[in-house]
């Protein structure tokens, strides 16, 4: 491999203008790839960052998101009352009862209205939820017509920061906190007490109830017991897999799009390496001859081929995801189709989707280098050499 | 022109990696029309609106609902024609993954409102009579395979609608007449589910129609200040301000399909320039001996790029033809709910084939300036 290695790598610097060229196509299929992918996962790591999976959300039998749940007033101490819950030292239930509507906010970049997502908690909101974390203000004291609001919402909506007065639902609420919570979607929320948003908001009873199991992994004798219990019409989902199904609506939408514009762009990179290496392979049909004639095996030549092939693409695949790089932690919205709410989230970059842009551009290399390939190692050695 | 034939020979010259930049090209003119007609369809939703329709939306979001007594007072508002009034009923039809919009309508002046829900005169006498009948879109009726006179049963997604299941007979399959209007959708009576709903007698959205379109937003703003500090604040838009909102929460479509656009014709220069280049650096003898029989730089430079125009031009008209062929509301079936309808029209084929010339021209610049500015006697003295 040494001799054919080194050569074939040279072969392809000596023709470095025709090599620039077929990595910038795969760089452009790459970064494509990795952007668009980078959208998929940054809209999935929004929700799924706001499950826990020491956490348990309560919603109706049969309701597949908050906005279509409903859980009555006298269910909730049922709930508390439970020993899976979670309790603080002073032995208060870690649960927490919640409403959310969504009220208008006029976008920032486009002056737009957006949906935004009103969240109605408990007292214990905060220790419930504990990837919470103030970063200005305090938290809304329960009673008072005080909300949070995350840090994503106040960066994308008009009207949000600190100390600013929002009116909805007949009342008037002052911003006291903006929170962050790891990028989770709750960042794209505001957040108030839940017995004022209730008859601010003409509901009665919550929505759905989250608590923190006091032994995560007994999450199914939790799940048993309240099934068993008559008054409770609930069925509990770990938060984690709730939050996770939240995103799949949007979530394959954005995969379908970037699959069907990366694969049907990937077939014109790979035409493109292939007439490289067809051209490669007929400049060069006389060393060809040579190698054969010096006892190289066809296996050896069509080795070298495809490496030079994959070689030549992985250096396109490494421009591909420099190109891509910008765009982590990229801040955008995109409607959220189960919650009918806007929600914020950052490009995600992930080294995995870096290492699948690099498979991929691989990948299109040894397609591309497949057929010249066997076309070098088929060339008769005689004729090979007779060629000028 | 009499060069014709010699491009066409230089174009033949290689035919399999002639081919494959056709395909090249061809692709990516599939791909781009197809976005272009994805975008297009947003627009049309817009540029499709009545200009003389208005929306009224509870101010706080449209998720709340308003009392029916608003209706009245909407009516009363000088230059208001007609009013009618919808809500969005959001059921599941058998599996939650059969998303499509429904909404409960009050049949006759919701009808003649949108004059562009195309039903024959039976079909609406039918439907208006029947209260728990419903019309639904001939799009919907393809994708499910309705059928007039079919019972269908749909589970109310939104608690305020009880947990009853709806019996609904289909009445008529509409075609929507515009943009304007969905060919997926659902439509039944208002009546129908009022008569279950806690609390009731509410709406979702008015639809107002004025007597001057350029009077609108003034006669939307004075329905607003009817309602202003009532419980139930109005917000009232044109309807084409509210689809374009409307299509702005699903995201920057513009930014994101523009950029991977742009993408798409990188890459397909880098493929096409790269084909350009190889054919020019085969033909370096050739062009050499062109020059020395007396042909011009000039000539030499408008060869090159008329045989990279012709190759992405072909491409160019196969991947139009096959975008307008394949991408087409009918055979995709992807629109519905969100995704308003969208197909590849004319101009996006004209688009798309503009786009393949561009290439085939900015690909072959550096190839042809590298032709036309051989120096003869070293191209000669050069073995391939």
């Amino acid at each position: 491999m040494g001799l054919i290695g080194s050569y074939n790598l040279r072969s392809m610097i000596v023709r470095k203008g025709t090599a620039a060229m077929t990595a910038g196509g795969i760089a452009m299929v790459v970064a494509v790839f990795v952007m668009t992918m980078a959208i998929a996962q940054g809209f999935r790591g929004a929700l799924v960052a706001s499950g826990s999976n020491d956490n348990a959300i309560l919603l109706r039998k049969g309701a597949t998101s908050e906005t279509v749940s409903g859980v009555l007033r006298s269910q909730l101490p049922l709930i508390e009352a439970m020993p899976h819950v979670a309790r603080t030292a002073d032995g208060q239930p870690l649960a927490s009862p919640e409403l959310v509507v969504i009220i208008s906010l006029p976008r920032k970049s486009d002056g737009n209205p957006a949906n935004v997502p009103v969240r109605g908690v408990g007292p214990r909101a905060y220790q419930v939820r504990n990837t919470l974390k103030m970063v200005e203000g305090r938290q809304f004291a329960p009673g008072s017509r005080e909300i949070n609001v995350g840090r994503q919402a106040v960066n994308r909506f008009g009207g949000l920061t600190m100390g600013s007065e929002l009116k909805f639902g007949a009342a008037t609420w002052t911003v006291v906190g903006i929170f962050t919570a790891d990028d989770a979607s709750f960042e794209s929320e505001v957040w108030g007490d839940v017995d004022l948003m209730q008859p601010a908001f003409q509901r009665n009873g919550y929505q759905s109830v989250t608590v923190k199991l006091a032994d995560p992994s007994a999450f199914e004798s939790f799940e048993s017991a309240v099934v068993a219990d008559p008054r409770l019409d609930l069925k509990p989902s770990r938060e984690r897999d709730y939050y996770e199904g939240q995103s799949s609506t949007t979530g394959t939408l954005i995969r379908i799009f970037a699959t069907f514009v990366t694969s049907i762009l990937s077939i014109g990179a790979v035409f493109g390496a292939m007439n490289t290496m067809y051209a490669a392979v007929a400049y060069r049909t006389r060393e060809i001859g040579t190698l054969r004639a010096l006892g190289f095996s066809r296996l050896r030549i069509i080795s070298a081929f495809l490496a030079e092939s994959v070689a030549l693409a992985l250096v396109g695949g490494v421009i591909g995801c420099i190109l891509a790089l910008p765009v982590n932690g990229l801040s955008t919205g995109a409607m959220n189709m189960t919650s009918f709410s806007e929600l914020a989230f950052k490009f995600r970059v992930t080294p995995g989707l870096l290492a699948g842009g690099m498979i991929f551009s691989a990948f299109m290399g040894a397609l591309g280098g497949l057929l010249p390939a066997l076309r070098a190692a088929r060339i008769p050695v005689a004729r090979a050499l007779r060629e000028i | 022109m009499k060069f014709v034939n010699l491009v066409l020979k230089s174009v033949r010259r290689n035919k399999r990696r002639t081919t494959l930049t056709v395909l090249s090209v061809a692709l990516a003119v599939f791909l781009f029309s197809a976005l272009r007609a994805v975008l297009d369809g947003f627009d049309a939703v817009s540029a499709a609106s009545s200009a003389t329709r208005v929306v009224t939306v509870r101010s706080t979001s449209m998720i709340f609902s308003m009392p029916t007594s608003h209706e009245q007072t909407i009516r009363s508002t000088p230059g208001v024609e007609d009013v009618t009034w919808a809500n969005w009923f959001g059921g599941i039809y058998k599996d939650p993954k059969n998303f499509f919009g429904q909404f409960a309508v009050d049949p006759v002046s919701y009808l003649r409102m949108y004059p562009e829900i195309l039903l024959s005169e039976e079909d609406k006498k039918a439907f208006i009579e029947d209260r728990t009948g419903c019309i639904v879109g001939d799009g919907l009726a393809k994708k499910y395979g309705f059928k007039l006179g079919d019972k269908i049963t749909i589970q109310p997604g939104i608690p305020v609608y009880g947990s009853q299941d709806y019996e609904f007979t289909i009445r008529g399959i509409y075609r929507a007449g515009s943009s304007a209007v969905d060919n997926q959708s659902m439509m039944f009576h208002w009546k129908y589910a009022d008569e279950r709903s806690t609390p009731k007698a509410q709406v979702g959205w008015y639809v107002t129609r004025v007597s001057d379109p350029d009077r609108a937003a003034k006669i939307a703003l004075a329905i607003d200040q009817q309602f202003s500090n009532s419980a139930y604040e109005t917000k009232t838009d044109t309807e084409q301000a509210f689809s374009a909102q409307f299509a702005s929460m699903l995201g920057n479509l513009n930014l994101l399909l523009g950029s991977v656009a742009l993408a798409v014709v990188l890459t397909t220069l880098f493929v096409a320039g790269n084909t350009m280049a190889m054919s020019v650096r085969e033909r370096t003898t050739e062009i050499a001996v062109m020059r020395t029989l007396g042909f011009r730089a000039a000539t030499i430079f408008s060869l090159v790029v008329g045989e990279g125009f012709i190759v992405a031009i072909g491409g160019g008209v196969i991947g139009a033809l096959l975008a307008r062929a394949i991408v087409n509301a009918e055979s995709l079936g992807l629109a519905g709910g969100f995704i308003p309808m969208f197909g590849v029209n004319n101009r996006n084929v004209l688009v798309g084939l503009g786009l393949s010339a561009f290439i085939g021209v900015a690909a072959s610049l550096i190839p042809a300036t590298m032709a036309s500015r051989l120096k003869i006697v070293d191209a000669l003295r050069r073995v391939a």
